[in-house]
């Protein structure tokens, strides 16, 4: 287990971090969240030994880090930054090979090796094991860093934002690595992500961190809400569930903070449809005769389905504006 | 699968062998060269047969002469390597950010302050190793303070080594201007030392602590490798990193002194040895490296003297090598912004 306790961290007079605790729970996903500046990476560097304790301790089983050689906490903690480019010319399987550095110093045993095969398999970079790192696409050598650190065989794993510069398919690829190390190896993962619905979907413990502190944390459950989430990032949220997913809309368009009252009682998908109605006949020339119709047969159904007269109201009342601003 | 992989690095490695085979002949006949221009062909040129006597007597001097380039090419290739290794650069060598006027600035203050006669000066040992630890206080000062805070910065560390090395020169030859002048000549005699004037009175005290400071970085070969990966990793992989790093500057400082005491200053000796050994090898491991480099060092240096002597000193060697690294730096950092 690894906690972390009464952090202050400060670079020169500006406090980065201020007085953070947290108990990282084992086996689990853990995402760090947080507007830019908001100590998420300094917290995960204090915590993974990358950046020196100033004030508090950071205990790994109850033993201050300060208090363990850097190579036996090498063992038991592996932190990747997000940054990955290196100034040596290596192979995939060069690269993995140093990840056993900590338990044999360089020199391979047989144990090593077939460590070593093992993470290059489970990352599935069989294949591609004698390219150089600088001839890989962003996700291939991002999963040749992680497999470095599987092969490194640690129980704790860092990750600062492993998603930056990867494309939609390759972070879906990173995050569903990254839940089968937790399911498959028993790891412990904590992760700076900036995508709040990669947390969302992914995490098992969302940490929410605002100007040094840490504001809320939980399950995701309790922790993808608009209030939470409103308040770390200083930003109108609409959240909407798909299939039992939670899914945050950050994307700030007016016509979505328009109706946000409307959204949070009743379903998304009828606002955006009527909107597109909307759109539609103001792009297109529409007879009145027919436009009319589509309306009116919006407005029954919606009254059909709900019966709820202030929202008839407020159907009718916009109905009326966009007439006119049809006009 | 294994079998393919074996197949695939198999020629690699005897490439390998094969460029450490040419190395090392070549070092074999540069050294050959080298003495046979001191000797016979000199012999030739000035008409008087070589006798035995004439030979041993010119080999005593020359032999000692050809150790000495030997181990500063080692130990400017080795501490070459490890300097760019810590910064993190393909380009910087300690000699190009200041090392080597650091060491005749503290020479020339030594004597401005405390006079040629004293003891500290005038014995080439205490000399020394004041010198030296001058040196490595002034560098873990200043590069510790800038590696520390500008990590891979390399082109602000060769500008901060452009000013310390001006301000150096500068002020160490306004103090020569206006110091004793016996005390300017001795000072010269210390300071000004090229290939061709060898300080071998020093060899035989300095090429152990050389030896051995090489044999401490070829021991700790992985540890390098390591280091090479970059500070977050080093650390991640349980690499004190910041000890590892002064530790590497002490080596360096020693190594600099060292063989600017011995040799004078060879700025872009290190620069080419260690590209080429790059070069040719295609590796990061040090260990390979390490060797490599010390006999790409060992061979320009002893093939360029071989045939500066042969053609009378023409061209100076130390001319030769800095023409030739000074555009090669000017193709690595073309081709660096290329890549940029």
């Amino acid at each position: 287990m690894i906690e972390i306790r009464n952090i202050v961290q400060s670079y020169g007079r500006n406090r980065v971090l201020d007085d953070v605790s947290l108990t990282i729970e084992d086996r689990s996903i853990t995402a760090l969240i947080g507007a830019n500046g908001a100590g998420k990476s300094t917290l995960l560097g204090v915590a993974s030994r990358l950046l020196p304790v100033i004030s508090g301790c950071v205990l790994l089983d109850g033993i201050d880090l300060r208090d363990i050689k850097t190579r036996e906490i090498a063992k038991a903690i592996a932190v990747l930054k997000q940054t990955q480019s290196i100034a040596v010319r290596v192979t995939v399987s060069e690269l993995v090979e140093f990840g056993r550095f900590p338990h044999c110093g360089g020199r391979l045993k047989q144990v090593d090796k077939d460590k070593i095969e093992e993470s290059i398999n489970f990352m599935d970079l069989d294949d591609i094991r004698d390219k150089y790192i600088d001839e890989l696409s962003g996700g291939q050598r991002q999963r040749a860093f992680i497999a470095m650190i599987l092969a490194q065989d640690t129980r704790y794993i860092f990750l600062d934002e492993p998603l930056n510069n990867l494309d939609i398919k390759y972070s879906v690829e990173m995050m569903k690595i990254i839940k089968r190390l937790v399911r498959d190896l028993n790891k412990t993962i904590i992760i700076v992500l900036h995508d709040i619905n990669f947390a969302a979907a992914y995490a098992d413990y969302i940490v929410a961190m605002k100007d040094g502190k840490i504001t809320n944390r939980g399950r995701v459950k309790d922790m993808v809400t608009c209030d939470v989430l409103n308040n770390v990032f200083d930003h109108k949220f609409n959240i909407i569930e798909h299939h039992g997913r939670r899914i945050c809309l950050y994307y700030g368009s007016r016509k979505f903070h328009k109706s946000e009252k409307m959204l949070d009682k009743r379903g998304m998908g009828r606002q955006i449809h009527m909107q597109k109605c909307l759109h539609h006949f103001s792009k297109h020339e529409v007879s009145k005769a027919k436009m009319k119709k589509v309306l009116e047969h919006h407005l029954s159904a919606y009254m059909h389905k709900h019966k709820k007269h202030d929202y008839i109201n407020k159907m009718e009342q916009r109905e009326i504006r966009t007439r006119e601003h049809v006009h | 699968m294994r079998a393919l992989q074996i197949r695939r690095t198999q020629p690699n490695k005897k490439k390998r062998i094969v460029y450490f085979i040419i190395l090392s002949v070549g070092l074999v006949v540069a050294s050959l060269l080298y003495l046979y221009s001191k000797t016979y062909a000199k012999s030739m040129r000035v008409g008087i047969p070589m006798t035995p006597y004439a030979l041993e007597s010119i080999l005593i001097r020359a032999l000692p002469h050809l150790a000495g380039m030997l181990v500063s090419a080692l130990v400017i290739a080795c501490v070459s390597l490890a300097f760019q290794t810590s910064t993190g650069s393909r380009i910087l060598t300690p000699s190009m950010v200041g090392f080597d006027s650091v060491f005749i600035g503290t020479q020339t203050f030594l004597v401005f302050f405390l006079g040629a006669s004293a003891k500290i000066f005038a014995n080439s040992y205490t000399n020394f190793f004041v010198t030296a630890g001058v040196m490595v206080a002034i560098s873990m000062l200043m590069y510790g303070a800038i590696l520390r805070n500008s990590k891979n910065n390399v082109i602000f560390l060769l500008l901060f080594g452009l000013i310390l090395s001006g301000i150096i020169r500068s002020a160490s030859s306004y103090l020569q201007k206006i110091m004793d002048v016996n005390d300017y000549y001795q000072l010269q005699a210390a300071t000004a030392v090229t290939i061709n004037n060898m300080n071998i009175k020093l060899i035989y005290a300095v090429a152990p602590i050389m030896l051995v400071l090489c044999s401490i970085m070829l021991i700790r070969h992985r540890t390098y490798d390591v280091l090479a990966l970059g500070e977050a990793n080093a650390k991640n992989l349980g690499v004190h990193f910041q000890k590892e790093i002064n530790f590497n500057l002490i080596l360096i400082s020693i190594g600099m002194s060292l063989c600017t005491a011995l040799i004078g200053s060879l700025t872009f000796l290190g620069l080419l040895a260690v590209n080429i050994a790059r070069e040719l090898f295609k590796t990061h491991r040090h260990s390979i490296l390490f060797i490599a480099s010390s006999l790409a060092a060992a061979l320009a240096l002893v093939f360029g003297q071989g045939i500066t002597e042969l053609l009378q000193g023409a061209v100076p060697i130390t001319v030769i090598i800095d023409v030739v690294g000074c555009s090669y730096m000017f193709y690595l950092i073309l081709k660096e912004n290329k890549k940029i």
